[in-house]
């Protein structure tokens, strides 16, 4: 897609005229600031008005996802897997405890990443929650490398405790991230052998960008990062003087003997730093054509001088200003599949499945293991979404939404998990007949423009529209045409249309 | 066109008719797959005469191998198993110590005519309980304490298919079961034609409105723009859709299928074997194998379910002379615990026989059986590890080097003549 901005930078991040502020501008809002848009919410918002929604979305203090107890306890018994490894007699039985833990840890990442999304599955909560697996795909951390759910818990804890603070504190707590340490090897790099993998993607992937920087630059810093140390069985992060390399460094033209901190804050005081985090924004949530530069540079150099690099107001000023409602930008980007999911999961009034055969293997056909980006890059997003495999896992996806589950043709431990859920009053896993009712009320041209209004941003081809309609119409007997109105559904969520926000 | 019902053409023939008599169809050609477009592959492809198919079968949530191939001369067998264990004079013999389940008397059939191997007692090292840790360990084919991200298939699809033109969007792969998707097994580092069919999940008649519904998103201009891409994916599925939809209608098996949903997954890969599909492997699955409670109705059924599916297929590829091209085999996740639990069912175990089915084999038994001398409540140890029969799969029927697929090398068994 090719852009034309016909404003000049500065106006284009002014705060939209309350004169824009409608339906269909609430509707683009909460789709990409969260999962999707539905009906109340857009009411709501219209109602409320920009600047109380965009308060509402960011909260100063937002819900905070707790800690799932499999989590917990696995953290707990974290000392006596490692005592039961000291006290193993022989290499065989070692390795025996070494799996038995990484299967522990298995399953506690996967109730973590089902719990994950039930909570981010919350309306309240869904601008939050892609806040922070925003952030995560800066900060990227992954359980392949990482493989302790504690740690990444609390990686993810950090970005949403911190996330809407200022950027130089992030970054400065993100170094002592016991996750991001092993990620990136931080806890590798010693005064005599440092290792650059975290200076490194601290210039180029956290705060700068490739360009802005120089291979000494680097090097000095990764110096300067030394004396960072982590024990690894209670997770605890502690500044070693005796391994810091206490020598002269010079970073961006600074000499002293300089910290990781120092040179966190050099890196944010560079005249690029403005722009990153404003290009990244653009990328996950905006659109696949990154913007002019002169464009990023103008939120840029605002963010820093009147913001003071706080990402709270960077999020408002971003999802508030002009360009972000620009109707070139409306219903032209691809949705993740995590946003496919859960957009759904919301749009449909359902619950998460807590199974993680009928969740996260969708997610990991459609390309998206969650807490496992691919690499420290994170996500490519946009096209790269959609293949013919993928959208077809997200088709299937549809369907399984809208068939029955059969609670018995499980397996046993399934069973156990679904009894739990049905105990705290989580059962809507499929769409029953029942929900279908409201549309099935409706005369078939009345029930497409619902749909279509509901869930799609963009409006469908008219022969797609018409076809709908006809089809609805066309169930005679009164069970007929509910099926219809179901089938009529499951079609217009595997849409072109609905893969789009 | 055969049936005007479908609104997608699915030959060139019928795509360049439809667009000339201006029914809508213009659209398509902006989007036309390069299957219609390119001339030379406009025509259904010639099925290559000696191309080898491998039809994996999962038996989901862990088949009780001890109750399916039954050790009737081992006095242990029987003390494990006091509600469970199934008589001596009810087996189905087919050596002088072990006998078949009493439901499966057409796997005896098939045993007999030397069209059935069992791979006895197959495992792994290290073996995981849990259902979907191990069935990852198996449809990835690695080794348990690690975590691969791509399944067996998926390998070979990139290495025996790389640098070949995926430009024909005629699946590689096909998978015919649940709602579930795509089968991990399937999953490459490279993007690969697969196709799944919503066998049991959702009717005929369902897909084929939701086909015709979505054949309309194109418009008479199609958008450009991510959009207009995803239209594009979009037209290219649904027209390889069509074209299978159209090989399963117009299929005329030559034996008998029960009437249930994997007996009709079965019939529909033999069609797309029969229609000449280029497909190399068909993956169909059999659910509800976790028996922990009152087992020995529901695996008689079951085995019942598997045991005439499977010779129904094997008795109509015969009847089309298109059983020298397939072999079919089974798997599941794990066997299942020896000794029988409290509650006439048995808990997940480990290493249990699976089927291969096929009129190129060497039938009869393979491999050892497991010793049930066992310490209370302990899983029986794995003879045959899965990889070397997958590598005999790879090597002896698919004919590729099984040993960049599966990350070692693993002594292929001697399951074909």
């Amino acid at each position: 897609m090719s852009i034309t901005l016909t404003q000049s930078p500065a106006a284009a991040w002014a705060p939209l005229p309350e004169t824009a502020w409608n339906a269909e501008a609430a509707r683009h809002l909460l789709r990409r600031a969260g999962w999707t848009a539905r009906r109340e919410e857009v009411e709501r918002a219209r109602q409320e008005g920009l600047a109380a929604t965009l308060d509402r979305l960011f909260p100063a203090s937002p819900a905070i996802f707790p800690e799932p107890v499999q989590v917990t306890r696995f953290a707990e018994e974290a000392p006596a897997y490692a005592e039961r490894e000291r006290q193993a007699q022989t290499p065989e039985e070692r390795r025996l405890i070494q799996r038995e833990r990484r299967e522990h840890a298995q399953t506690a990442i996967q109730d973590m990443s089902l719990r994950w999304l039930a909570y981010a599955a919350q309306p309240g909560n869904a601008a939050f929650a892609k806040w922070t697996l925003f952030l995560s795909d800066i900060y990227v951390v992954g359980f392949d490398k990482v493989p302790s759910p504690p740690l990444i818990y609390r990686h993810f804890d950090l970005l949403a405790q911190q996330g809407l603070g200022t950027a130089p504190a992030l970054s400065k707590a993100v170094s002592r991230s016991p996750a991001m340490m092993l990620y990136l090897d931080l806890n590798q790099n010693r005064r005599e052998a440092p290792n650059e993998n975290f200076a490194r993607e601290l210039f180029e992937l956290f705060v700068l960008g490739e360009g802005n920087y120089t291979e000494t630059d680097i090097k000095e810093a990764a110096r300067a990062f030394t004396g960072y140390r982590l024990r690894p069985a209670t997770g605890e992060v502690l500044f070693v003087a005796a391994q810091h390399d206490s020598g002269l460094k010079t970073v961006f033209g600074q000499t002293g003997d300089l910290k990781g901190d120092d040179v966190i804050d050099l890196a944010y005081a560079q005249p690029a730093a403005g722009a990153f985090v404003p290009h990244e924004l653009v990328k996950f949530y905006l659109a696949d054509t990154i913007l002019p530069p002169e464009y990023l540079r103008a939120l840029g150099d605002s963010w820093r001088t009147e913001g003071g690099y706080d990402l709270r107001w960077l999020a408002r000023r971003f999802f508030g200003s002009q360009l972000f409602f620009d109707p070139q930008f409306r219903g032209e980007f691809i949705k993740s599949p995590i946003q496919f999911y859960l957009g759904m999961v919301q749009d449909l009034d359902l619950d998460v499945i807590p199974l993680a055969r009928f969740v996260l293997n969708p997610l990991r056909q459609m390309g998206q293991v969650l807490y496992t980006p691919p690499n420290v890059r994170g996500w490519v997003g946009g096209r790269a979404w959609v293949n013919s495999a993928s959208l077809a896992a997200r088709r299937t996806l549809v369907e399984l939404l809208f068939s029955p589950l059969d609670e018995h043709k499980v397996n046993a431990d399934e069973q156990l998990d679904l009894v739990a859920a049905h105990t705290n009053g989580v059962d809507r896993f499929t769409v029953a007949d029942g929900s279908l009712q409201p549309l099935n009320a409706l005369a078939a041209p009345a029930a497409v423009e619902v749909l279509e209004t509901d869930y799609l941003p963009v409006r469908s081809e008219p022969s797609f529209t018409t076809g709908l309609a006809d089809f609805i119409a066309a169930g005679a007997s009164p069970a007929e045409h509910l099926r219809r109105v179901r089938r009529a559904t499951i079609t217009l969520l595997q849409s072109p249309e609905y893969q789009l926000c | 066109m055969k049936n005007p019902s479908h609104f997608l053409p699915s030959t060139r023939r019928e795509f360049l008719n439809m667009s000339g008599k201006g029914i809508g169809l213009l659209a398509f050609s902006r989007f036309a797959p390069s299957f219609l477009v390119n001339a030379s592959l406009a025509a259904t492809p010639a099925p290559e005469k000696d191309r080898s198919i491998l039809v994996l079968v999962q038996l989901a949530g862990g088949n009780d191998g001890l109750n399916t191939v039954v050790p009737f001369e081992d006095a242990r067998y029987y003390a494990l198993r006091p509600t469970l264990a199934i008589a001596k004079d009810r087996v189905l013999p087919i050596s002088d110590t072990l006998g078949l389940h009493p439901s499966c008397p057409e796997l005896q059939g098939l045993l007999k005519d030397g069209r059935l191997a069992i791979v006895q007692n197959v495992g792994y090292p290290n073996p995981n309980h849990s259902h979907f840790r191990s069935t990852e360990i198996w449809e990835t084919a690695s080794p348990s304490d690690e975590f691969l991200s791509t399944g067996w298939i998926g390998r070979y699809l990139d290495n025996a298919c790389a640098g070949s033109p995926a430009e024909d969007h005629d699946p590689l792969a096909v998978h015919v079961n649940t709602l579930n998707g795509i089968p991990e097994s399937f999953m490459g580092a490279q993007e690969h034609p697969t196709f799944g069919l919503l066998a049991n999940g959702v009717g005929r008649r369902d897909s084929e409105e939701t086909r015709r519904l979505l054949g309309a998103t194109g418009g008479p201009a199609p958008a450009g723009g991510e959009r207009g891409f995803l239209q594009q994916t979009l037209m290219d599925s649904l027209v390889t859709e069509t074209r299978v939809q159209q090989m399963l209608a117009d299929y005329r098996p030559l034996a008998e299928y029960p009437a249930n949903p994997f007996a009709t997954s079965l019939r529909s890969v033999a069609g797309l074997i029969a229609a000449g599909l280029p497909t190399r492997v068909y993956f169909v699955t059999l659910t509800g194998f976790d028996t922990h409670y009152n087992q020995a109705g529901t695996q008689a059924s079951l085995l019942a379910t598997l045991a005439t599916g499977l010779a129904s297929f094997q008795k109509d590829l015969a009847a089309h002379r298109l059983d020298d091209q397939v072999t079919t085999m089974t798997f599941s996740e794990f066997g299942r615990r020896p000794f029988e639990n409290e509650s006439r069912g048995t808990d997940h175990g480990t290493a249990a026989p699976l089927f291969v089915m096929g009129s190129r084999l060497k039938g009869g038994l393979h491999g050892m059986p497991p010793s049930l001398d066992l310490p209370k409540n302990q899983d029986v140890a794995y003879s045959t590890d899965f990889r070397s029969v997958y590598a005999t799969m790879l090597e002896n029927w698919l004919g590729y080097p099984s040993e960049p697929v599966l990350g070692g090398k693993f002594a292929p068994l001697p399951l074909f003549a």
